[in-house]
């Protein structure tokens, strides 16, 4: 199994976008389209993800183009960066591989009124207090416990469970994608396995490139759309960034189970087995979408209790309450997950299955469904960059539409193997690098640590540039990690 | 035997045994040196029993892995110890282990899922061959 790049065809069709012709693949309905400049183009060659580019492209029902941002990087089925967007009405299916293993693994940001003045001075105690209160790291589980009952409230209802129990406001859930529940979620689709191990894990934060930060905003760039989310330079951030647990891996692992033989039962001819699919109305399509709508809540309700733990945290530390310190949520995104949604293709409107796996939504202003507050300036989107380096605040904007079904990067994308990051971090240690450059960092093991170094990723900068550059995106503002947690 | 082998973000179990009951022992013990950094600290306390039916030999190579995985996280128990018997489209095994003890076992990485890719159970010469890609 050794590694090979990627040696197929890549049109340019303009600076940032480059085209697998139909053809190199027969068996291809639709071209595909990677989002990428020259410089991110070599790393695009590295590996076999324009492959699977291609492969996607082969899914029934499925319209335009199978799309890739730049982050762009080898997946199961599906490349990481990978959108694709199918037609139910066409026979369109849905592909767990699609979504990923991490269910609504996604992204949050919670601004404060502090200074990075204020915390400066105390970062290493304050990184500590969060490091203490927030459960990471494997084979961890945390403080909250739900029995059975109340998991499937929380599968059927997401963060409006929370709500009910005095531990999300009204601000949280309108300022969480799909209000933190997705409508059809259906806990009847939820084996009991995943609730077993679901259980004890709602409200923490996992591992490997899952991530609690303390950030400073470093540069603005759009200062309208920074005010509307309440960001200035200097001020002090909360990135969350999270995903469904173990709930949601079983959920994807039970799926692809039960569509082990399905495909062909539909007829349906597929180039990688991790393709596995079903049609969209078809009795396993429709079971996958309840179940992987029931993770996708358990996962917004477990960015929720992260947030609960962390304003707790702050209140504790700074000795006021989490409502006078400002804290309240900027966005929360979502960056693997299968939506239906309306999009105008080929001038018509359809209801298609939007399938993003490593990527974000990004709605422009006007959208009806970006918030009442954002709705003048634009989907905000956060994206978390690596450890050393910055993460962005982006909205959307119109060319979305157009061209990526709303969608955006949601990353930087690995460069290195977790095993070359490792080897490449031995002897080094990894904390004091990032000490160097002020940055207080706390992880459960050294090979967390050393397995998300910031060699690892792309520079999430050069992501971000292709996506604004290409119209997805805009950018609003540049976070610099101070402090982070890492199981 | 196992070792593991490099692969982009995640990271794969190669395994090589004489016999399949000893490819799925060895499989086993691979992913538990994946989830801790010392595996032969794991002491041989308590015995849990799985049975696995698959149609096909990697599929149920994968779904072994898969119940070995979900004894971790659910029970949160390391397991060092594994007796499988493989017989058609059926693993029968136990496993032997202990509570996760923070203060001895280096939990290391999370394990999501056993993937599908590149996923093989073969004939290796007289022996087998094993390959499996586990979702970091």
């Amino acid at each position: 199994m050794t590694k090979q790049g990627y040696h197929g065809p890549l049109e340019k069709i303009d600076d940032f976008c480059w085209r697998i012709p139909k053809d190199f693949k027969p068996g291809m309905r639709v071209e595909g389209r990677i989002f990428a400049d020259e410089r991110l183009l070599a790393l695009v060659r590295n590996d076999q993800s324009p492959e699977q580019v291609a492969n996607v492209a082969f899914l029934p029902g499925i319209q335009m183009a199978s799309l890739a941002m730049p982050d762009i990087h080898w997946g199961y089925g599906f490349c990481i960066g990978g959108v694709c967007a199918t037609d139910p009405a066409e026979g369109g299916v849905v592909s767990p591989g699609g979504v990923g293993y991490d269910i609504n693994c996604g992204v949050r940001l919670l601004r404060t009124h502090l200074r990075v003045e204020e915390v400066e001075g105390r970062l290493t105690q304050l990184v500590e207090s969060l490091f203490r209160r927030i459960p990471a790291g494997v084979g961890i589980g945390g403080p909250y416990l739900f029995d059975p009952k109340r998991l499937r409230r929380i599968l059927a209802e997401g963060s409006g469970y929370l709500q009910t129990q005095g531990l999300a406001t009204d601000g949280d859930v309108e300022h969480t994608e799909e209000q933190g529940c997705l409508p059809g979620a259906d806990p009847d689709q939820v084996s009991q396995k995943a609730f077993q191990r679901g259980a004890d894990q709602c409200g923490t934060l996992g591992s490997g490139n899952h991530f609690l930060e303390v950030q400073v905003v470093e540069e603005v760039l759009d200062e309208q759309a920074a005010n509307v989310m309440g960001l200035q330079e200097g001020g002090i951030c909360v990135m969350i960034h999270s995903g469904s647990r173990g709930l949601g891996y079983q959920v994807c692992d039970d799926a692809l189970r039960d569509l082990r033989n399905v495909p062909a039962q539909y007829g349906i001819q597929l180039p990688d087995r991790q393709l596995a699919c079903a049609p969209v109305e078809s009795r396993e399509g429709q079971a996958y979408l309840g179940a992987m709508r029931a993770a996708a809540n358990y996962a917004w309700a477990n960015r929720q209790l992260l947030m609960v733990q962390t304003r707790e945290a702050f209140a504790e530390f700074f000795g006021r309450s989490w409502e006078s310190l400002g804290m309240s949520l900027v966005y929360d995104v979502a960056h693997n997950i299968a939506k239906l949604e309306e999009h105008v293709i080929d001038g018509q409107t359809k209801t298609v299955c939007v399938h993003r796996k490593g990527a974000t939504r990004a709605f422009p202003a006007g959208h009806p469904d970006v918030p009442a507050r954002y709705r003048p300036i634009g989907q905000p989107v956060i994206i978390p960059g690596d450890m050393g380096r910055a993460s962005w605040v982006l909205v959307g904007r119109p060319a979305s539409m157009e061209r990526s079904f709303g969608t955006t990067c949601h990353g930087a994308g690995r460069l290195m193997s977790r095993t070359a990051a490792i080897a490449d971090a031995k002897g080094r240690r990894i904390d004091r690098e990032l000490a160097q450059q002020g940055i207080v960092a706390r992880a459960r093991s050294w090979k967390g640590l050393a397995e998300e170094q910031p060699g690892a990723y792309k520079d999430v900068s050069l992501v971000v540039e292709v996506v604004h550059r290409a119209g997805l995106a805009g950018k609003v503002a540049r976070l610099r990690p101070l402090g982070v947690i890492k199981g | 035997m196992y070792e593991t082998f490099e692969h982009t973000a995640d990271i794969g179990i190669r395994v090589r045994a004489a016999d399949l009951n000893g490819l799925f022992e060895d499989a086993a013990r691979g992913l538990f040196a994946v989830l801790v950094a010392n595996p032969e600290a794991i002491r041989p306390v308590q015995e849990l029993s799985f049975r696995i039916e698959a149609q096909r030999l990697d599929d149920l190579l994968h779904d072994w892995l898969a119940e070995l995985l979900f004894a971790f996280d659910t029970r949160r128990v390391l397991l060092g110890e594994f007796r499988v018997g493989v017989s058609g489209d059926r693993v029968e095994a136990t496993a032997r282990g202990e509570p996760i003890d923070p203060q001895r076992h280096q939990l290391d990485m999370e394990v999501k899922a056993i993937t599908y890719h590149g996923l093989k159970v073969e004939r290796d010469g007289d022996g087998w061959l094993a390959e499996v890609i586990v979702d970091l």
